[in-house]
């Protein structure tokens, strides 16, 4: 898409990426990144260079550093960070899915959920920083600001409640299907129903959410001053470093892509479920009888 | 007046008035009275001034002026796709569906500030502002709101809910604009939009504050105006240091408060009776 966008846009790629003004020597930089000769050539021997190990050197934000080096830096504390705010959306998903969640303490957090990203990172950078005034760099003072990045990240913009709401609409909806009134007649357990008529739009809904996540990541970092992926995004944007910002958006497209690959996961193994499923019921019908 | 009526009044005072302040805004921000400088509301009405004395009303009016066109646009844009994505379910075009589903399933695949950062760095320099970057946002959210309208529609029947209704003797018009978009689609699509366009003004937000951290021009404004996230920057100092400059602190969040309560009174001014 990035490749497609820089050759899309009229101009030259090697001045859009860097204009003239804010870079030296468009022309070396062109022949350099491989852009005098077309976005295909470019694009194929980015990911040939990518798939080495080779992504490049920052041009702009720590200048001449290998992308992989500050990547490799970055990315345990955006993947720390999306980890820890997506546990309490799971939780509350589940809770939603058993209907256990009171729909006063649903109104109280999609109220929550109104506040933008960037206000409720100011709240927590500012406790975090009157809190530890000029030690705000110390190991321990990171870790606060990870946990209170991933608190932030979990309720801002709708992330805990939608993802309650969802759940629970999605659930609600089942459980009033005809096939399990029938169940719950005839004792079955109402969840072990519904679980495998849910599941794929269950899991879709959670991918979304936490690609939500993966998107507020950028704000929560660049505010609260996580050294992650999403703070480096935001810098090498601001900076014009082309080579960070292609490395980083890779990175979180190829996060986007494992989450899909989960959800595709979880369809597979829901299709064999139900295939297996009436030997199963069968099998548990006999042993009833037995008993 | 009943609560419906009531919620679209507050909705539309809070529309008024953001286009209100975007129209009145100043090109530039006055030059100040640097013996009002730190002034609150009190000493300087209505809403005090900045470090140099200068009103904090301007800090207002420009910062309207530069969300309101995209925003509202951005909404208008992810309502009319998102009504035309209900529409077309009662059309029943099967190759159309699965492309929808399609581009929804690519386009959602896709962290939006990340869509949104790139989009920033690739675009020439005159082309930058909030408008580009709001119709990226509003695309992206388009396939979302597109898809959720198509499965109201699909639930109620579609094709078969537009043939029924023909066989009662209504115009294709009536059907499509009353009984399918006004009286159906209507709480989904006002709700995507009213969400997209708090959304952008938030966008606006966070890229200006961050942009300001670092001490970097903004992609969203030119450097000759002010944008809302300038009150934030300017009032959260007195969180921390004894700065008085709470009250654009409070002026920020109140204004964030306000684009708020317009979604939301927007949103509840059209669910479903």
């Amino acid at each position: 898409m990035v490749a497609w966008l820089i050759w899309a846009i009229p101009g030259d790629p090697a001045s859009i990426i860097c204009p003239p003004e804010v870079c030296a020597g468009t022309t070396g930089l062109a022949e350099r990144w491989n852009l005098d000769r077309g976005p295909i050539h470019f694009y194929l021997t980015w990911v040939s260079q990518a798939l080495n190990g080779d992504l490049g050197n920052s041009w702009r934000v720590q200048q001449g550093v290998p992308v992989v080096s500050l990547m490799k830096l970055a990315l345990p504390n955006t993947l720390s960070l999306i980890l820890l705010a997506s546990l309490p959306l799971m939780l509350g998903a589940v809770v939603a899915a058993l209907g256990r969640i009171p729909r006063k303490l649903e109104q109280v957090l999609q109220l929550g959920g109104a506040l933008p990203a960037v206000v409720l990172a100011l709240v927590a950078a500012a406790v975090v920083q009157l809190h530890f005034g000029a030690d705000m760099y110390s190991s321990q003072a990171c870790t606060i600001r990870l946990l209170a990045g991933a608190l932030v990240l979990g309720i801002a913009d709708g992330a805990l409640s939608s993802a309650v709401t969802g759940s629970r609409t999605l659930f609600q909806r089942e459980r009033g299907q005809r096939y399990v009134q029938v169940a719950r007649l005839r004792g079955e357990n109402v969840l072990s129903n519904t679980l495998p008529n849910v599941a794929g739009a269950w899991a879709g809904q959670l991918r979304a959410r936490i690609l939500h996540l993966m998107s507020g990541a950028v704000i929560v970092e660049a505010v609260l001053r996580i050294d992650g992926l999403g703070d480096l995004l935001w810098r090498a944007t601001l900076l014009q470093d082309f080579g960070i910002v292609l490395a980083a958006a890779t990175f979180f497209a190829l996060m986007s892509a494992l989450l899909l690959l989960l959800q595709a996961l979880v369809e597979v193994f829901v299709a064999w479920h139900s295939r297996r499923a009436p030997s199963l019921v069968s099998r548990q019908s006999t042993t009833r009888v037995a008993a | 007046m009943n609560s419906r009526h009531a919620l679209l009044m507050v909705a539309a005072t809070c529309t008024v008035a953001l286009l209100a302040a975007a129209l009145a805004a100043p090109e530039r921000l006055s030059q100040g009275d640097p013996g009002m400088a730190y002034a609150g509301p009190l000493k300087l009405p209505p809403f005090g001034a900045d470090n140099r004395g200068r009103p904090l009303l301007g800090y207002l009016l420009q910062g309207a002026s530069v969300v309101a066109l995209p925003a509202i646009g951005a909404g208008l844009l992810v309502s009319f796709l998102g009504a035309l994505g209900g529409l077309l379910r009662c059309v029943a075009n099967p190759g159309m569906e699965a492309l929808l589903h399609g581009l929804r399933e690519l386009v959602g695949a896709l962290p939006r500030m990340v869509v949104i950062l790139v989009v920033a760095l690739v675009l020439p320099l005159d082309w930058r502002g909030l408008g580009s970057l709001a119709l990226v946002w509003a695309l992206l959210a388009a396939p979302g709101a597109m898809d959720e309208a198509a499965e109201v529609a699909g639930r109620l029947g579609g094709a078969r809910f537009v043939e029924a209704l023909k066989a009662h003797g209504f115009s294709h018009l009536r059907i499509y604009l009353v009984h399918v978009l006004a009286l159906n689609l209507r709480p989904v699509v006002v709700r995507q939009g009213a969400e997209t366009a708090m959304q952008v003004v938030f966008l606006e937000v966070g890229l200006s504050y961050l942009a300001l951290a670092e001490n970097q021009p903004s992609f969203t404004h030119p450097d000759t105006s002010r944008s809302w996230a300038d009150l934030l920057y300017l009032g959260y100092p007195s969180v921390i240091l004894d700065i008085p400059t709470g009250h654009a602190l409070v002026l920020g969040l109140l204004l964030i408060a306000g684009i708020a309560l317009m979604a939301t009174t927007l949103t509840a001014a059209a669910r479903a009776r």
